[in-house]
C-alpha cells in the first residue's frame, strides 16, 4: 500500500498535536509495511525520516501555522494567499502511483480534494481540530469552516481524534456519522524526573487552551498551599494578557511564564511537575495530557476534552469551575495516596496508548476505502 | 431432598455531599452537612418504587399461593431501615407483612454495613452487630440465628467471633479459594468454631443477578422451568441463592422479564419432587456440616477476585480506612455520642467501594453503583470529610 500524506508540520518543529500525531502515525505505518510520502511545507528547521518506507517531501517555502488566526486585515490577505499557494504547490508536486491520499485538518484539505479528483483515488481526512475548537466557540470564522466542510464532504472516510470531535463533525458540519471513525491519539512516553511542588500548564496560549482559568485556580490554591509554584509553559497571542492577569491576581511571584520551550525543556518540565492541568475550553483530544501522565504527573483535564473520554485514571473538571479545579490541585498536592494511585494506575493505562495501535486502526480505515 | 435457600440483601448507603478542601474546618456544625439527604431520598424512593414495593408484593402473594412452601430470607441494613422510617414507612410495613407469614427469616449483620469486621480488634464490630440486633428486635420482635457480614466478608477470626456471639450459622461465598474441589451445596463448619457455614452457589446466584438479561450468554433467555431443572440436577443438601435484592426491577429492569421469572420460580421448582424451599434458619437446623473450611485471609462475594480488594485494593482506600480507624479510636476515648454516630455512618463500606480503581468488567460495575465521576473524585470527597471530622475532634 502506498499513501500520499499531506501535513504541515513534523518534528523537530511542531506547534501542536497534529505534528506529534503525524510523526507517530507515519513511523508506525512504515513499520507495518505501508509506504508513505509525507508532503509538508519547507521550514527553516530541517527534518527527516528514520524509516525506509517513509519519505519526507518538503514543498515550497511557507511560515504559516495551522493554529494562526490573523486579526489584522492585511495579514489575513497574505495568510490566505500563503495557504492557497501551498495547496497549489502540493497538487503540482504529488505525482506517481498512490493508492490513496490522506490529509490532516483544514490547511491541507484543498490539496487533498484536488488530488482526489485529479488522480481518482480515495481521500482519507484526519480531523485533529475544527474552527470551532480553535476559536474556543467564540466567533468561528466562516472562511475556515467552509474549507473544512468541503473537505469533510469530499473525503471518503474521516478519522476523528475523539467522539467529542466526531459529534462536532456531525452536528456542526452535517456529515454522515457512518463515514467517521474515532481513533484516539497515542504518546511516545517521557521519563519521570525529580518531582517538585510544581503545578503545570503547557500549551499554546490561545483562547482555546484556557490558561486564564488555570491562573484563577492558582490564586485559590495559593491561599491554602502557599509553597506551590505554577508554571505556564508555551507562547501565544494571550501571553501579555496572562502576565497582566497574574499581576492583578497578586500571584506573579508564584507563577513562571517560560515562553516557548525546546523539546528537551518540555520533557524536563513534564518530568519534575507534580500536577498537570489542561483546562481547555475546547479540546478535540489533548496529547499533552498523555505526555504528562507518561512522565508520572497526575493530570486534571477539562471534562469535554477528547482525552477525558478515552482515559480513566485522571481527574476531570469543567474548565470554568476554578473552585473545583483548585480543590483537585490541592487534593493532589496534599494527599499522597491520591498522587501515588493516579501515577501508578495512570502509567499502567498509558501503555495502551501506542502509535502502533493508532497505525493499526488507521490501516483498517484505509482498507475500508480501497 | 435438596433445599433451595433464597436470601436477599437489602441495603442503601448514606451517600455524601460534595465536600471540597475549602469546606474543611469552616463550619462548626458541618458534620450535619456530610450526608446528601436529598440524593439519598430520591434514590430510595426510586428504588422503592421499582424494586422494594413490587417485589415484596409479589413475594407475599407467592408465599400465600404456595401456603408457606415458598420460603425466603432477608437481611436489612440499619441505614436501609432508617430510610424506610424517614421516607417511606410503607416499605417497612411490607417487610413486616412478609415476616408475619412465618415463611420469612431475618439475617443479622452490622448495622452500618461496615468493614468493622476487618478492624484490628472486633469491639466496634460487636457494637454494630448489637445495634442491628436491637433494631430487628424492635421492628420484628425477633432474634436472628444466622449472620451475614458485609458483602459476605468472612475469615476465621470473624467466624469465631460470630460463633461466640451465639449465632448458629454464618453466610459467605462458595468460592473455590476455600472449597477447592468441594461443593458449595452443603453446610460446612468453621475450622475454629462450631458455627455452621452457608456457602453461596455463585454460579446459580449470578445467573439471576448478573447474567439474566445478557443476550450473548448461552443460558439466555432464562426461564423459571429451565432454571428449576438446572437446580434439580444439582447434587447436595442445600442450594444457596444469595442475591442483591435490587436485582429485581433495578439492576434487571421489569422489561427483562425478571418479575415473570420470579413469579414462576416456586411453581417450577416445586414440580420437582426432590426440591423444597427453606429459610437460612431452617437450613442450619435441618442439615449437618459435611466438612470444615479454613479461611485465614478474608473472602467476600464481591467482584471477580472474591476477596476484600474491592474496598482495600489501592493506596487511597488504605489511607481512608486507616484514617477512619484512627478517628474512631480518638472518638471512643472522648465519648462524643453525636460525632460517634457520624463516624459510624462514614464506615458504610460503599464509601470505600466508590474509591476502587479496579479495571475492566468490575470497574463498570463500580461505575454503575457510584454517584461520583470515578474513584478519584470519590476519594477526594470522602477524605476531605474525614479531615474535617478529624479537625472537629481535636478542637473539642
Amino acid at each position: 500500500m502506498k499513501v500520499a500524506m499531506i501535513g504541515w508540520e513534523y518534528p523537530p518543529f511542531k506547534s501542536g498535536g497534529l505534528g506529534t500525531h503525524c510523526y507517530g502515525l507515519t513511523r508506525s505505518l512504515a513499520d507495518k509495511n505501508v509506504k508513505i510520502d509525507f508532503y509538508m511545507p519547507k521550514t527553516k528547521h530541517s527534518t527527516g525520516s528514520d524509516r525506509d518506507n517513509l519519505i519526507i517531501k518538503e514543498v515550497g517555502q511557507s511560515e504559516i501555522f495551522p493554529y494562526d488566526r490573523p486579526e489584522d486585515k492585511e495579514l489575513v490577505g497574505q495568510f490566505f494567499e500563503n495557504v492557497y499557494r501551498y495547496n497549489d504547490l502540493v497538487v503540482e508536486r504529488v505525482k506517481g502511483n498512490y493508492d490513496l491520499i490522506h490529509c490532516h485538518d483544514w490547511l491541507t484539505m484543498k490539496a487533498g480534494v484536488s488530488l482526489k479528483e485529479k488522480m481518482g483515488v480515495p481521500l482519507v481526512l484526519s480531523v485533529h481540530s475544527t474552527e470551532y475548537d480553535r476559536s474556543g466557540w467564540l466567533y468561528p470564522n466562516d472562511w475556515f469552516i467552509n474549507i473544512e466542510r468541503e473537505g469533510m464532504e469530499k473525503a471518503d472516510r474521516i478519522i476523528a481524534v475523539s467522539h467529542f470531535t466526531k459529534r462536532v463533525i456531525v452536528d456542526k458540519y452535517g456529515i454522515n456519522p457512518n463515514k467517521i471513525t474515532v481513533v484516539h491519539n497515542a504518546v511516545y512516553q517521557i521519563p519521570e524526573g525529580q518531582k517538585q511542588e510544581i503545578v503545570l500548564f503547557l500549551g499554546r496560549l490561545t483562547i482555546q487552551k484556557g490558561a486564564e482559568f488555570f491562573l484563577r485556580a492558582a490564586r485559590k490554591v495559593l491561599d491554602y498551599e502557599p509553597d506551590a509554584r505554577f508554571v505556564v509553559a508555551g507562547t501565544g497571542d494571550m501571553l501579555p494578557r496572562l502576565i497582566d492577569q497574574a499581576v492583578i491576581l497578586g500571584i506573579s511571584n508564584r507563577v513562571i511564564f517560560t515562553g516557548l520551550l525546546s523539546e528537551e525543556e518540555v520533557k524536563h518540565i513534564y518530568g519534575i511537575s507534580s500536577v498537570y492541568v489542561m483546562p481547555s475550553v475546547s479540546e478535540p483530544f489533548g496529547i499533552t495530557a498523555l505526555e504528562a501522565i507518561s512522565a508520572g504527573t497526575p493530570t486534571i483535564a477539562s471534562k469535554t476534552a477528547g482525552f477525558s473520554e478515552a482515559f480513566r485514571n485522571c481527574l476531570r473538571v469543567d474548565f470554568w469551575d476554578t473552585d473545583e479545579m483548585a480543590n483537585k490541585i490541592i487534593s493532589i498536592l496534599r494527599y499522597e495516596p491520591l498522587r501515588n494511585t493516579l501515577v501508578e494506575e495512570g502509567k499502567r493505562e498509558i501503555d495502551l496508548f501506542t502509535w502502533d495501535r493508532v497505525a493499526e486502526k488507521t490501516i483498517d480505515v484505509y482498507n475500508g476505502v480501497l | 431432598m435438596t433445599s433451595i435457600c433464597m436470601y436477599f440483601e437489602v441495603h442503601q448507603p448514606v451517600r455524601l455531599n460534595r465536600f471540597s478542601v475549602f469546606n474543611i474546618g469552616t463550619d462548626a456544625d458541618s458534620s450535619l452537612n456530610y450526608f446528601d439527604k436529598k440524593l439519598n431520598h430520591e434514590i430510595f424512593e426510586k428504588v422503592a418504587k421499582k424494586c422494594y414495593l413490587p417485589t415484596n408484593n409479589l413475594l407475599l402473594n407467592l408465599i400465600n399461593e404456595f401456603d408457606g412452601k415458598f420460603r425466603i430470607s432477608f437481611s436489612l441494613t440499619g441505614t436501609f431501615v432508617e430510610y424506610c422510617e424517614q421516607f417511606m414507612p410503607s416499605v417497612l410495613d411490607s417487610f413486616k407483612k412478609l415476616f408475619a407469614t412465618g415463611a420469612v427469616d431475618m439475617i443479622e449483620e452490622t448495622y452500618f454495613h461496615s468493614l468493622s469486621g476487618l478492624y484490628d480488634d472486633l469491639e466496634e464490630f460487636e457494637e454494630q452487630v448489637e445495634m442491628h440486633r436491637q433494631m430487628i428486635r424492635r421492628i420484628f420482635n425477633y432474634e436472628p440465628k444466622v449472620f451475614r457480614n458485609t458483602e459476605a466478608i468472612y475469615d476465621n477470626r470473624i467466624a469465631k467471633k460470630v460463633g461466640e456471639m451465639g449465632y448458629k450459622g454464618i453466610i459467605t461465598e462458595g468460592t473455590e479459594k476455600i472449597l477447592g474441589w468441594r461443593s458449595p451445596n452443603y453446610l460446612y463448619r468453621s475450622i475454629n468454631s462450631d458455627i455452621k457455614v452457608l456457602l453461596r452457589n455463585y454460579s446459580l446466584s449470578d445467573d439471576i443477578g448478573f447474567r439474566f438479561s445478557t443476550r450473548n450468554w448461552p443460558g439466555y433467555p432464562l426461564t423459571a422451568d429451565k432454571y428449576a431443572s438446572w437446580i434439580s440436577r444439582c447434587e447436595g443438601d442445600l442450594i444457596n441463592l444469595f442475591i442483591d435484592y435490587e436485582t429485581f426491577g433495578e439492576h434487571q429492569w421489569t422489561e427483562t422479564g425478571i418479575f415473570d421469572f420470579l413469579s414462576h420460580l416456586p411453581r417450577e421448582a416445586l414440580k420437582h419432587k426432590q426440591l423444597d424451599f427453606v429459610t437460612v434458619g431452617e437450613a442450619v437446623d435441618i442439615y449437618q456440616p459435611i466438612g470444615e473450611i479454613d479461611v485465614p485471609w478474608a473472602i467476600s462475594w464481591a467482584d471477580a477476585d472474591r476477596d476484600v480488594s474491592t474496598w482495600l485494593g489501592n493506596d487511597m482506600q488504605f489511607a481512608c480506612f486507616n484514617e477512619l480507624k484512627n478517628i474512631g479510636r480518638k472518638l471512643k476515648e472522648k465519648g462524643d455520642d453525636k460525632l460517634l454516630n457520624v463516624w459510624r455512618r462514614l464506615q458504610t463500606s460503599d464509601h470505600l467501594y466508590y474509591v476502587s480503581t479496579k479495571g475492566l468488567e468490575d470497574g463498570d460495575v463500580h461505575a454503575y453503583f457510584s454517584h461520583y465521576d470515578g474513584p478519584y473524585d470519590g476519594f477526594i470527597n470522602y477524605m476531605n470529610i474525614l479531615q474535617d471530622l478529624k479537625q472537629k475532634i481535636s478542637l473539642e
